[in-house]
């Protein structure tokens, strides 16, 4: 008997170690797969993803993974497995695009929006939607203690900002900001825009990495920090600001206890699950500056879908996903799936449908208005931890605004280029 | 049956240890020679070319200080974590072997944070630490309780190491409570009729009959946490500055979001290499002394 | 007072004392349970602003629940959690101790090798295989998407601890002399193993079991890695919808993780009379 059970198990080890174990996917049906990088929206795209596969007789599927796009794809990659169509960041387009993305250049979308991403020229990338960041306001919350009705318009500068703040404050608001200590947030979000509003970017990122860039001078790094400062100077958070957690922090400003934060649209996913009031908006993060840069929010196209050029990707799939992407710009159900099912402020020039969420209108307005100052996507991997994180310390109290620009300069010194 | 000639020998390795080698070789040493081969790659992870560099990636391992500043963090929180947890799941499993009442409550309890994992833990004890033993703190004003251990670089530290405890102490118990089972009740009772008292026969009797609990517990605790990532991941995301990074979140890091593949891969190995050593020496130590059976 | 009364008065207060410091211990250990058993029934917002209160402000909420089974799609993740764990369980308890056996009593050099191989490979970290594991079954063999496929690998990698610790119980626990006297009445290796070693590991088994079964049923990393079909996906895979880098439904991982860690915890206080129970059967050594 025992024997036997052995035998059975040895069998059965060497049967399944050399058949092929994969699901067999049916032969005359198309199916695609799609990942999804963007949690909040996966239950709408699950949804969605039915109802069109019904529609058009196809089969779709939605996946999402909880681990980073970039190690994701990784894994999808090397084992031969990849997703139809991905949902990736533009930094991943630029580094896989050439290799496995399918050359999308000849789509008629592509003359329906400015956000794109093209590598030497060959569309790969098609932007899902348009984020940009900027100082969240709960316009509630400040008009209940000044009286006024809050127009963001009002506090370009800082002085007018540092104003308001004090107004807040003597009304009754002792700590009217919130920051978000995330690295991300902080390194990738705020310091970025140090780059972003240079005037030359290219030529200041290019005199960072040569060390010749002279931050504590520089107009545009004091200006924003001057800013941060003033932030800094009002946290609600303030004794302990690393410990200062984002789902507390949102729900305050959510509600109304806080005014401020630094955030983008995408934050309205957090928000929403509180109780919001409905009048809050992003608006540019004020400066005592001439240049412009305190009318604008900065931002672009964000999240990017390619498919997969690959032998594993057949060409009715490829050209499912196409027409998937396709009805996304120009079927009214595609179009309004971005902008009303999932809250998004679309890529596409022709989707004129009002986009849903307090954040998102106010991106739209300055997206229509061509004030949005683009993302600069090329900071190589790891330079929102990095500096992130000498961001943390500036944060915490543990180094001064000199420290922390020499800290940005020593890592773009002991970087190389990212090629693009 | 000849017990010594070769083919008996063949075939009562293959007959029982068989199964266990050919999946071992497979999904283990297979990966492992090949990833041992991507060191030398400049691979990112993704593309499809993997250009040979030699030994280029150690070098850079050598020269990357974060990642030498993670090991080193890594050598100081192994080492008091090991220490606390072993002791604290012996006492528990001597406890809960004691005799006491509801003694099979008190052990599916301190079962139970090995059921929470991940996003949760990190959610709750982010709270207890940044949240509640805060506002305990204020309402006391204990110095030390009133700002959050997680936002300072020492305080991150000791909350990871607090956590491990909470999680692999339970853990630990259990096998120090196999351990306590299998010494024969009638060892013990002689040797209370000899005049020793309970704790007396603990410590002479039973305890060098547990050696290779201790052993074990010694090691699954070593490489656990040499090589922690979940709790580090999920409670302090490496933060304040960075300071919490552990070796394996900085190699995870260096490989996926960095995008240096051949330079995490390496790096890892060296974390491979290190953690064998302290954890061979520590079972060959243990195993000599051991007591025969 | 005579000695006897103030020995037992002494036992009294040590038992005393102990009892204290266990119901400490106890609540500190399950203090994080608590928390999520009390949050599981509220609001998202409740939960964020205050997660001590009983009952936050938007009321008590059973849809935490049903939510998160409806779009983890519970059924069948649940049925195929359990399959993977059951069998990888069992086939690593057979193929483990029979290993750890004839490592233990056979001073072979493949014996050897195996197990300082088993041994360094349980310090191996888990990045380190990823990439290569799946370029290797799912880019060369293609047999990944496949319960089987994981199956195996679980047992592959969970082989070496297993076999690690049913060494020390062979070792220290089962005396050679009753194997040698199953010898001379005739008992072949195989049948001594099955009839006297096996019976006796039980504390062991159920040890290892609870381990392994824990491990297999919350392991993420491996099976996302392996299962890339959503029907095959299990309980730690489907429950990665409610996370996210820019929102997480902390209420709805909450309900997940109660329903998911009801079954090891049933299993454990099920297996945990066995870990008792080996102490009779390993009392025949003297």
């Amino acid at each position: 008997m025992k024997k036997a059970v052995s035998f059975a198990m040895a069998v059965a080890m060497t049967a399944s170690l050399t058949t092929v174990g994969a699901v067999p996917v049916l032969a005359d049906d198309v199916s695609i797969t799609i990942f999804n990088s963007k949690t909040e929206i996966q239950s709408q795209m699950e949804e969605k993803a039915a109802e069109y596969a019904e529609e058009k007789g196809i089969d779709v599927e939605v996946y999402y993974s909880n681990d980073t796009v970039a190690a994701h794809m990784a894994t999808r990659y090397a084992s031969e497995d990849p997703y139809t169509l991905s949902m990736v960041d533009a930094k991943d387009v630029y580094s896989l695009g050439k290799e496995h993305a399918l050359d999308l250049s000849d789509q008629e979308w592509v003359n329906d929006t400015d956000y794109e991403i093209s590598v030497d020229g060959t569309v790969y990338g098609f932007p899902v939607c348009v984020e940009a960041r900027g100082l969240m306001y709960n316009a509630d919350a400040i008009e209940a203690i000044t009286g006024e009705t809050f127009n963001p318009d009002d506090y370009k500068t800082l002085d007018a900002f540092k104003e308001l703040i004090a107004k807040l404050i003597e009304g009754g608001m002792e700590t009217p900001v919130g920051i978000m200590k995330e690295d991300w947030s902080l390194g990738a979000h705020f310091l970025s825009e140090v780059y972003e509003e240079q005037e030359d970017v290219e030529g200041f990122i290019t005199s960072l990495h040569e060390g010749s860039a002279d931050l504590i001078n520089n107009e545009k790094f004091n200006s924003l920090m001057d800013t941060f400062d003033v932030l800094m100077e009002n946290n609600y958070a303030k004794d302990s600001p690393i410990a200062a957690e984002r789902e507390v922090s949102e729900q305050k400003l959510a509600e109304g206890e806080i005014a401020f934060m630094f955030g983008g649209n995408w934050d309205w996913s957090v928000i929403n699950a509180y109780d919001y009031t409905e009048n809050m908006g992003l608006m540019p993060v004020p400066q005592n500056t001439e240049d412009g840069t305190n009318e604008k929010l900065v931002g672009g196209g964000s999240k990017y879908f390619f498919i997969d050029n690959s032998d594993n990707t057949s060409e009715e799939q490829q050209q499912a996903a196409k027409d998937f992407l396709n009805w996304l710009v120009y079927d009214e159900a595609g179009q309004s799936f971005i902008a009303t099912d999932c809250a998004l402020v679309p890529a596409f020039s022709n989707n004129a449908i009002e986009v849903s969420d307090p954040l998102g209108k106010s991106v739209k307005k300055y997206a229509d208005e061509g004030a949005l100052i683009p993302n600069y996507d090329y900071a190589p991997d790891d330079h929102y931890s990095i500096c992130g994180a000498s961001f943390q310390k500036y944060l915490a109290g543990q180094i001064d605004r000199a420290g922390f620009a020499t800290e940005i300069e020593d890592y773009w010194k002991a970087t190389t280029p990212v090629e693009h | 049956m000849k017990r010594n000639t070769m083919s008996y020998k063949v075939k009562q390795f293959l007959m029982f240890a068989g199964p266990a080698t050919v999946l071992f070789f497979a999904v283990v040493i297979l990966p492992f020679v090949y990833g041992l081969y991507l060191t030398f790659t400049s691979w990112d992870g993704i593309s499809k070319t993997k250009p040979f560099v030699g030994l280029a990636n150690y070098l850079a391992a050598f020269k990357d200080a974060a990642y030498w500043q993670a090991l080193g963090r890594t050598f100081i929180y192994s080492a008091i974590a090991v220490i606390l947890v072993n002791v604290v799941a012996f006492l528990l499993a001597y406890l809960v072997t004691s005799g006491i009442k509801g003694q099979n409550f008190f052990r599916a309890g301190f079962f139970v944070p090995n059921l929470i994992g991940g996003i949760v833990l990190g959610y709750v004890w982010k709270f207890v630490f940044n949240r509640a033993l805060v506002s305990v703190g204020q309402a006391l004003s204990i110095g030390a309780l009133s700002t959050s251990w997680l936002a300072t670089t020492n305080g991150a530290m000791l909350c990871l190491i607090i956590v491990s405890v909470w999680q692999y102490a339970g853990y630990m118990m259990l096998i120090y409570v196999a351990g306590f089972m299998s010494v024969p009740k009638s060892l013990m009772e002689a040797a209370q009729i000899d005049g020793c008292t309970k704790s007396q026969a603990t410590w002479n009797v039973t305890v060098p009959l547990m050696r290779a609990s201790f052993v074990q517990c010694l090691f699954l605790t070593i490489t656990r946490c040499f090589m922690v990532y979940d709790v580090n991941l999920s409670l302090t995301k490496g933060e304040p500055f960075n300071s919490s990074v552990m070796a394996a979140m900085h190699v995870y890091n260096q490989a996926f979001t960095y995008k240096n593949y051949g330079t995490g891969q390496a790096e890892a190995l060296i974390l491979f290499v290190v953690c064998a050593i302290v954890g061979v020496t520590q079972v060959y130590i243990g195993k000599k002394g051991e007591v025969e059976a | 007072m005579d000695a006897n009364a103030q020995a037992a008065q002494k036992k009294k207060v040590s038992h005393a004392i102990m009892m204290i410091v266990l119901v400490a211990v106890f609540f500190l250990f399950i203090f994080p349970l608590i928390l999520v058993i009390i949050n599981v029934f509220k609001t998202k917002a409740d939960i964020t602003s205050n997660p001590l209160a009983l009952i936050g402000a938007h009321g008590f909420t059973m849809e935490n629940f049903p939510k998160a089974m409806e779009k983890m799609n519970f059924l069948v993740v649940f049925k195929n959690s359990l399959i993977v764990t059951v069998c990888a369980t069992v086939l690593t308890l057979l193929v483990s101790s029979m290993a750890a056996f004839v490592i233990v009593r056979n001073n072979w050099k493949a014996c050897n090798l195996l197990f300082s191989g088993m041994v360094a490979s349980m310090v191996i970290p888990f990045q380190v295989l990823m990439i290569p594991l799946v370029s290797l079954y799912g880019g060369i063999f293609g047999v990944l998407n496949s319960r089987i496929t994981l199956i195996l690998m679980h047992v592959g990698f969970s082989a070496s601890m297993a076999t690690f610790m049913f060494h020390g119980a062979i070792r220290t626990n089962v005396p050679m002399e009753l194997e040698e006297a199953a010898f001379i009445d005739g008992c072949t290796r195989w049948q001594t193993y099955w009839k006297i070693v096996f019976p006796l590991l039980k504390p062991t088994i159920a040890t290892v079991a609870i381990i392994d079964a824990m491990a297999f049923w919350n392991d993420y990393l491996l099976p996302s890695l392996v299962l890339g079909r959503k029907e095959l996906y299990t309980i730690p895979i489907a429950t990665q919808v409610f996370y996210g880098t820019y929102s997480t439904d902390i209420g709805l991982v909450m309900a997940a993780l109660l329903l998911a860690m009801l079954p090891i915890l049933i299993l454990y206080l099920f297996l945990q009379r066995y870990i008792v129970e080996g102490v009779t059967s390993g009392a025949v050594k003297g």
